[in-house]
């Protein structure tokens, strides 16, 4: 009894005196923690602060000697004296096969993503959606030579053909599809980004269509709309934010894709009208060239790097900004 | 409450555990079943509901009353493993049958859920979208229709400055009323009520109630309710679930008063429920 009053008698003693040291070690914690993440967080800075200064710093002599002509000059001499380099014919590529991809991704994408959370029968569902997932883990190197011996071949022997002769003729669509068939062209380029970006478009669109409530479908339905009617007028509308992200998400992948790009396009600087015709993305001059590349050529090169952070850059801020005025207009 | 001249049904026939509504037999159910998968949800369900009545469905959760409600616009088919057997008719059409136009069926018996589901739209699209969906109209015509819905929805003199604004930016209340206004909006023949007013304040609560006894002049209604006193303050006629089945279908006048089955006496006087 003694004993046991006495041990009491020490504990409250001690009982603030512990309290306050432990709490103070606690706080240490808390304040090594908060640095440690805060250095985190502040080395995504510093490492996209030197991306973008190295990247200046080496674009500098070639931006120096063209100035803003390297822009729209479409001739890519470098082995000239001194060298000609004009970045035209890549941007173009780019732009060209980033867009047609997206024309054939987005459509699809949102299809499959439409059928796997609207209508699929349960038993099919866990395949199709393996496939995208396996889709999406497929290396780039591996499109690229699946590009280069199996699609390339097809589309100059059967296709493209077929189109050419199709539009012969008829005004603009005839330029654009206009022969010879190639092994390497831009419309080859842009049917493997297409099948590549496509799981980042299904992914993402099936993971935020599954957040619409089943009651909102369910009222849209209780007014008669059909399957078509409740996706277009509320699936998408309530989840665009998120649809618009996977599609932006999409479209920087196509922008900045190189190996697979590389292997089939053929790596011509001209510009043509036709899509049918060889050319040459940013990311894919850049690596078929840079080995080999010294001096002014290769400060141009660099300077196309910069272009490409530039232009994906943008892309992303005119997705940032559409998105605010879609949400100022209604909605949500 | 039955203020309307008493016309008997003659096409219905009789159906025994059934009480005769005072009024033209608008969705007769006989021998209705409905099934989960496996769970037998409900048990052989014999009611009609009468044209320009309020019905209400009460009794303690899981009873069935969501469940049947679901059944008279076939929203169950939207999900695999839930099957009903039975007749159901709406008016001479069976609701039951596969071969049925489930869009045709939907804008003929409209839905207001438990909670508002204002579609991501404007107030003026969340209206107009129903109407789109079955007519072709000038956009004269369209506001027309709907200043009227939303005056049916009583919802007009607190939305006509901010119809550009979305329907998710006004209250819990109002967005349950601009929900009843869709439903009106396509001119349904039968609304389906389920616990609308579970999570809207008293307030808001009274005016939607007043609001389903003005709908009843031109509508079949049918509300599943928690509340008894709205079941007694809104409805003609009240039936009783329980565990499946259909207890009790009556007069709410004689099942608030003096209702026939002990189980229906249990749960209105508060012993279960």
């Amino acid at each position: 009894m003694a004993d046991m009053a006495v041990q009491s008698d020490v504990m409250e003693a001690a009982g603030p005196y512990d309290r306050a040291r432990a709490l103070s070690a606690f706080k240490f914690g808390d304040v090594t923690f908060y640095w440690i993440t805060r250095a985190c967080a502040i080395s995504v800075l510093l490492i996209l602060g030197g991306i973008i200064v190295s990247l200046i710093a080496g674009a500098w002599p070639a931006m120096k000697e063209y100035g803003f002509s390297f822009l729209f000059t479409s001739r890519w001499a470098p082995s000239n004296d001194p060298p000609v380099l004009g970045a035209l014919g890549p941007i173009y590529g780019t732009l060209v096969t980033s867009v047609i991809a997206m024309m054939i991704a987005i459509p699809v994408g949102l299809g499959i993503a439409v059928f796997l959370t609207e209508l699929c029968p349960q038993w099919l569902r866990r395949p199709i959606g393996i496939a995208v997932e396996l889709l999406a883990g497929i290396p780039s190197i591996i499109y690229g030579m699946w590009g280069f011996f199996v699609l390339g071949p097809f589309m100059a022997d059967s296709f493209q053909p077929f189109v050419i002769k199709v539009f012969d003729g008829v005004p603009i669509l005839g330029t654009i599809f206009a022969g010879p068939p190639s092994y390497l062209s831009l419309f080859n380029a842009s049917l493997i980004l297409a099948i590549m970006v496509l799981p980042f478009i299904t992914a993402i669109s099936v993971d935020v269509f599954k957040t619409v409530p089943p009651v909102l479908k369910e009222a849209a339905y209780g007014v008669g709309c059909t399957t078509w009617e409740v996706v277009r007028n509320v699936v998408i509308p309530y989840t665009r934010v998120g649809v618009i992200g996977g599609i932006m998400l999409a479209l920087g992948r196509a922008l900045g894709e190189t190996m697979a790009v590389t292997f089939i396009i053929g790596n011509a600087f001209k510009i043509t009208g036709s899509v049918f015709s060889p050319g040459t993305t940013i990311s894919a001059a850049i690596a078929s060239e840079f080995a080999e590349s010294d001096g002014l050529h290769q400060s141009g090169l660099i300077l196309l790097g910069l272009l490409l952070f530039v232009l994906t850059f943008f892309v992303l801020a005119a997705a940032r900004l559409m998105l605010m005025r879609l949400e100022k207009k209604g909605g949500n | 409450m039955n203020n309307f001249s008493v016309s008997v049904s003659s096409s219905t026939g009789s159906v025994p555990p059934v009480a005769m509504p005072d009024a033209p037999a608008k969705v007769t159910a006989r021998g209705l079943n409905f099934y989960y998968g496996e769970h037998h949800a409900l048990k052989n369900i014999n009611l009609v509901l009468g044209a320009n009545r309020v019905t209400a469905f009460i009794g303690p959760s899981g009873c069935g009353k969501s469940t049947l409600l679901r059944i008279f616009n076939r929203m169950y088919d939207l999900y695999p493993d839930q099957k009903a057997t039975g007749q159901l008719m709406l008016d001479q059409t069976n609701v039951l049958d596969p071969k049925l136009d489930l869009n045709l069926l939907r804008a003929r018996v409209g839905m207001v859920f438990q909670k508002p589901t204002p579609f991501p739209m404007t107030i003026y699209e969340n209206i107009a979208f129903g109407i789109r969906l079955y007519e072709k109209i000038s956009k004269s015509e369209m506001d027309g229709r709907v200043e009227k819905a939303l005056r049916g929805g009583a919802l007009w003199n607190e939305v006509k400055d901010k119809l550009n604004a979305s329907g998710l930016s006004l209250s819990g209340g109002q967005q349950q009323r601009l929900c009843i206004a869709r439903t009106v909006a396509v001119r349904p023949e039968v609304i389906l009520f389920d616990e609308p007013c579970s999570a809207l304040d008293p307030i808001s609560t009274a005016k939607i109630e007043e609001l389903i006894q003005e709908l009843a002049e031109d509508y079949t209604i049918a509300i599943v309710t928690h509340n008894m006193q709205q079941a007694a303050r809104v409805s003609d006629k009240t039936a009783f679930m329980y565990l499946g089945e259909l207890i009790e279908f009556d007069d709410t006048n004689k099942i608030f008063t003096s209702p026939s089955d002990r189980r229906t006496q249990d749960y209105i006087t508060g012993r279960f429920g």
